[in-house]
């Protein structure tokens, strides 16, 4: 199943169902802070929904009455009911992030813990951007709910449920009359949420395709000067614009629309309670205190109402959020460690025994490859892009498990090893060095956790970079910004090389470099590179055919199939697969050595 | 500049002023209404004056209502057009200016501008008539409850402007928190993002525990920040509640003995309920616009600075359209830095002839590329003269000179639109055998019609992605089609496939023919394309001649070549 996306999703009522379930036991262990929370709000509402009635109470029963004593205890009664009310919401608030933002806490981690036991394969199927947004504009759609919708949602919710129940019960003649308003405003409110949901989409996008035409004419505004095309990119960026202005002003149309109808309807609604509840006062079916009242509370009633029907599409956008993380907390992890797996031995025959192996229910990558590659020898893939080079590599770290057939390391199939030790004797250098924020010794100890500084500096002497580390600013402490921004490509590689020295692997699985570096750092990444070879077993992805030329081997794959594999020597006399991709390489370049497949990648 | 952008609304600003004059009146006078239904109506009950009075009160809400639509709307029409012309007037000055301003300048930087800031401005804009309608209410409803009883309206009124205080002090607390907060989350996004996105090297090296704890501090930053914010939230929310909930009790237990004491009817004492309702609202308003006010007047700042840059390189007075001639470029003592201090060209003296292919070639740093742009004069050089045809390209029309001069960047822009558009960048109306012609001389034609649209191909984030060397090559036949006296090639075929780059080199010497040309090129098989060579070391020309002749003569220039050779494969290998 691939992650729904980040449209949103209609739900289902088993899939309700399942989000509160599943939200329940995330909830469990604060059981006792949501009892605390239930009390607060209901205490607040409580509070809120007192004061009209004690209006009431001091006009029927002091004011007109002329009881002064009557007055006083409304009074009274009053500040309490106020007082309480402020504690309690003061309270509630407090409660509600405190297990809302635990909650949340607990959320990220595990749905970020989770994400990292993912395997590969299911990164395959879904694009970063999309799983960065579970974490980021999900969780943060969830925070927005717990920071300040939640708790008005219930509490405006208690509000006018106890209002109308209090409402009912001072006089069911001026109920009636005021509830014959309500349907209208429910009305108006479901057509407000339809229409300005879809004028919200619209919205959205006009902002979104705005963005990208402002982000374009900066990324090119060198090439627009060059070609004289000012007034034509200004002309198409007014096109997006006024677009965008026209979608702000039909969301406003809209809510010109609605919200003076819910301020006529409350309008109206205090006009017919003065004019039928005065003339049920005179009847003796109401007193001027119930009319008052009314008045009152509905003034107060339609805030909540059009607080709720937006309190309402957060709360559907939260559930969907929610929908979202849980179907990725459902994920299953596929490659896991089973019980009783054994460690690797640190040197070892890497044996590929019979493999195929096919991307998910995708047509078959590799069939029935096998290839054994001697302890210190080194390999060399070659093939053209999508042959199946790069997915053999992979197997071989298990990046994936192979569909049928065995991948083993010193006769212990990979399957059965544990994760920590194949991750120790199997080290994967890809084509970019990558570096995490933090400092260069933290990248490096990724290789080794718990590795010493006599380790990590006897790592960059054997690959001969000293010079180059120390000249770091801060050496290793030197600062490591996101993705390494602020160190330039051979840099990055230089300390992904020390990385994997530090782990001190058996066996190097390495996909070579396609794009170039700056000249003086390339010859440096390149005698780096030879000396973290020396005495490894080396898998190489071979873009290049002096890389192959120089392997103790040659493995060509052609088609998923291993095609042939012999020395270069051997397979170039053959004449086969191997001689002729030579041959036109040979031919297309006269005077540099060159990449025999097209190595430049898609860009963004 | 907001005075400016507020013209084009002048008609919207004055119904805004009209109506929110109207909508005061009237919501005004509903409590008023509501006092005489009771005190002439009710109590004691008269029948037709209670209809009367309750007739007038539904007519007025109905005014109410038409005037509230009418403000909101004039309100956003005449904010949202100042944001949007705002904002066209900003990009449309983003493109005119000069490279060095952009070599300084960070895209996201200026997008923000561009988006949040001229949002907040706009955001400023809308509440300035609405806030100014409920200013004038405020005091009207103080007028009114004075009159009617002074020592109570003093006394209920008491508490409200402390909502106001609460309100904007609240918001200037809470401005710097929840900056903090999106600097927290911006930190769980960063990790979360590093992660996936490394997530090979991850897994690979089973570093998933270290992230993990990366994280774990991340989201405690988060939750610690944000239960601060609730406690902010805590002490103010409710505050919004009591205050005017202690008014009301005032008005109850104070009004209750007025009226009691024959000063005051049960229908004012209502109305006065009715009053401090009202002015809930419009406090909490003026609040939020006090806090605004100080974030618009931040942002415009930011635009202003923005707008405030003037363009360095534009037509000189004087500047005249461009003589006829051949394209002979020629650099007579130029010097120039891109900072100063930096000099990257000392007294340069070049002549490229016309009609004649010259090979720029120099280690990085050289000042190749600072060549090429100075041709074109996306710079103006610090000292000393660039020519063509015998004028300083100072006293050519900008237009005219980039017209005549076509450069092809190493790091190539494609617009996200179709193949043939992003050919015919400089003469969209091109016809289309223009269009195929330059593809094909670009060697690019072959991989075009192979696309799933041919040229009507969308290109981009939502469409078709190309490899490098394809984006090189649809971006040299952009400067094909445009015809340039002058082509300038920046290394302009780094990225194409040297196998298929003597099909384009085959292609590149019929453009060539007869066109003055200028190449940057590392391979020697590019270089060996031109009819000279010219070998720059230290901002200066080392030495010149032909390929073989320099690779005779000139150790430094096989020394600079074998580094190219170097950077596009030879002996990367184990």
């Amino acid at each position: 199943m691939r992650i729904p996306d980040a449209t949103d999703v209609d739900l289902s009522s088993t899939e309700r169902r399942h989000i509160i379930r599943r939200t329940w036991q995330l909830l469990r262990p604060h059981r006792r802070g949501l009892v605390a929370i239930a009390v607060l709000v209901v205490l607040q509402a409580g509070g809120m929904v007192a004061g009209p009635a004690l209006v009431r109470y001091g006009i029927d029963a002091g004011v007109r009455p002329r009881d002064l004593d009557a007055l006083n205890r409304a009074g009274l009664l009053f500040v309490l009911a106020a007082v309480v009310a402020y504690g309690s919401g003061r309270l509630a608030i407090r409660a509600v992030a405190r297990v809302g933002e635990a909650f949340l806490r607990e959320l990220r981690e595990r749905v970020f813990s989770h994400q990292l036991a993912l395997s590969m394969e299911f990164f395959d199927r879904n694009r970063t951007g999309t799983l960065v947004a579970r974490m980021t504009a999900d969780i943060e759609a969830l925070q927005e709910l717990v920071g300040q919708g939640l708790t008005m949602f219930v509490v405006n919710s208690l509000l006018l449920t106890g209002a109308v129940v209090v409402m009912v019960g001072m006089s069911w003649q001026l109920a009636l009359i005021t509830l014959l308003v309500v349907p209208l405003v429910a009305k108006a409110t479901s057509w407000f949420r339809r229409e300005s949901n879809k004028a919200y989409l619209d919205l959205r996008e006009s902002i979104g395709s705005n963005l990208s035409t402002i982000q374009e004419g900066l990324a090119g505004v060198r090439v627009v000067q060059a070609f004289n095309q000012e007034d034509a990119v200004v002309e198409r960026f007014h096109g997006t614009n006024e677009r965008l202005f026209s979608a702000h002003m039909r969301t406003e149309r809209i809510a010109a629309r609605y919200f003076p109808a819910i301020e006529l309807a409350q309008g109206l609604s205090i006009a017919l309670v003065l004019g039928l509840g005065g003339y049920l006062s005179a009847q003796g079916a109401v007193t001027v205190g119930t009319v008052a009242a009314y008045v009152l509370y509905l003034q107060n009633l339609f805030e909540p109402i059009q607080q709720l029907s937006q309190l309402f599409n957060q709360l559907q956008a939260s559930a969907a959020s929610l929908h979202k993380l849980y179907g990725l907390l459902d994920e299953r992890v596929a490659v896991a460690e089973r019980p009783g797996a054994v460690d690797l031995p640190a040197r070892g025959r890497l044996e590929v025994a019979d493999v195929s192996f096919a991307y998910g229910a995708g047509p078959p990558v590799l069939e029935g490859v096998s290839l054994v590659v001697e302890p210190g020898e080194r390999v060399a893939l070659v093939g053209p892009t999508g042959a199946g080079k790069s997915t053999l590599a992979k197997l071989m770290a298990r990046s994936y498990d192979p569909t049928r057939g065995s991948v083993r390391y010193a006769g212990i199939d990979l399957r059965d090893a544990t994760l920590s030790s194949l991750r120790r004797r199997i080290v994967v250098v890809p084509q970019e060095g990558f570096l995490f924020s933090g400092t260069i010794r933290a990248n490096l100890l990724i290789g080794r956790p718990g590795a010493t500084d006599a380790d990590v500096a006897q790592a960059i002497d054997r690959l001969g970079l000293r010079v180059r580390f120390d000249a770091f600013p801060g050496g290793l402490d030197a600062e490591v910004r996101e993705r390494g921004a602020n160190f330039s490509a051979g840099e990055r590689q230089l300390v992904s090389l020390v990385r994997a020295a530090l782990a001190d692997p058996g066996v190097i699985v390495l996909d070579e470099a396609t794009s170039s570096l700056d000249p003086g750092t390339e010859l440096v990444v390149e005698r780096a590179l030879e000396r973290l070879m020396e005495g490894r077993t080396v898998v190489v992805i071979a873009h290049r055919l002096s890389t192959a030329a120089r392997a103790d081997r040659v493995a060509v794959v052609d088609g998923g199939r291993l095609a042939e594999h012999g020395t270069h020597a051997d397979l170039m006399a053959r004449g086969g697969a191997y001689a002729r991709l030579f041959a036109s390489w040979a031919a297309g370049v006269d005077r540099s050595e060159a990449p025999f497949d097209d190595g430049a990648r898609p860009d963004a | 500049m907001m005075r400016r952008a507020l013209r084009p609304s002048r008609r919207w600003i004055a119904v805004g002023i009209l109506t929110a004059l109207g909508w005061t009146a009237a919501k005004v006078s509903v409590p008023l209404l509501a006092q005489r239904a009771i005190d002439e109506g009710i109590d004691p009950y008269d029948g037709d004056s209670l209809l009367r009075w309750t007739l007038v009160i539904g007519a007025v809400t109905l005014v109410v209502a038409v005037f509230t639509a009418f403000r909101r709307y004039a309100a956003f029409a005449i904010s949202l057009r100042a944001e949007t012309d705002l904002r066209r007037q900003l990009f449309a000055h983003l493109q005119r200016l000069h490279f060095a301003y952009h070599d300084r300048a960070q895209t996201g930087e200026l997008m923000s501008r561009a988006n949040t800031d001229l949002r907040q401005i706009q955001l400023f804009l809308v509440f300035v008539p609405i806030a100014g309608a409920n200013l004038v209410m405020i005091l009207g409803v103080a007028g009114v409850l004075l009159s009617i009883n002074a020592t109570l309206a003093l006394l209920a009124l008491a508490p409200l402007p402390l909502l106001n205080l609460a309100a904007t002090a609240f918001s200037r607390r809470m401005g710097p928190q929840s900056a903090d907060l999106q600097r927290r989350l911006a930190g769980v996004s960063g990790v979360v993002e590093e992660s996936l996105s490394g997530i090979r090297v991850v897994k690979g090296f089973g570093a998933e525990g270290l992230q993990d704890d990366k994280l774990r501090d991340a989201a405690a930053d988060v939750e610690e920040r944000a239960l601060e914010i609730a406690r902010l939230r805590a002490g103010f929310n409710p505050l919004m509640e009591l205050l005017p909930t202690l008014g009301l009790v005032i008005v109850l237990w104070f009004g209750g003995r007025e009226v009691l004491d024959g000063r005051l009817s049960v229908g004012e004492l209502v109305a006065f309920n009715f009053y401090i309702l009202q002015l809930i609202f419009p406090l909490r308003m003026t609040a939020f616009l006090v806090a605004q006010a100080s974030r618009a007047s931040a942002s415009a700042a930011r635009v202003h600075e923005v707008l405030a840059t003037a363009p360095l390189i534009t037509d000189r007075p004087g500047a005249g359209p461009i003589p006829d001639g051949p394209g002979e470029v020629r650099f007579e003592g130029v010097t120039f830095a891109y900072e100063p201090g930096a000099t990257v060209l000392r007294e340069l003296d070049l002549v490229v002839p016309a009609g004649e292919s010259v090979a720029l070639v120099g280690s990085t740093g050289a000042g190749k590329s600072t060549v090429a742009r100075l041709i074109a004069r996306f710079y103006d050089v610090d000292g000393g003269q660039v020519v063509l045809d015998g004028v300083d390209v100072r006293d050519i029309r900008l237009d005219d000179l980039r017209r005549a001069v076509g450069i092809v960047f190493e790091d190539t822009f494609l617009f996200s639109d179709t193949v043939r558009a992003n050919i015919a960048l400089a003469d969209p109306g091109a016809p289309a055998e223009a269009v195929e012609e330059a593809a094909r001389l670009a060697g690019a034609a072959d991989f075009i019609e192979a696309l799933p649209a041919g040229y009507d191909t969308v290109l981009g984030e939502q469409g078709f992605s190309l490899s490098g060397g394809q984006r090189q090559r649809v971006a040299i036949a952009r400067a094909i089609l445009a015809d340039p006296r002058v082509l300038v090639l920046d290394d302009a075929t780094s990225s194409v496939d040297p196998t298929k780059e003597h099909e384009i080199r085959d292609a590149l010497e019929e453009v060539m023919a007869g066109r003055t040309t200028i190449v940057i090129a590392h391979r020697a098989a590019t270089v060996a394309l031109a009819d000279r060579v010219v070998l720059l070391d230290g901002g200066r020309v080392a030495a010149t001649g032909t390929h073989e002749e320099l690779l005779a003569s000139s150790p430094r220039y096989r020394e600079v070549l074998a580094q190219g050779e170097q950077r596009t494969g030879v002996g990367t290998a184990p």
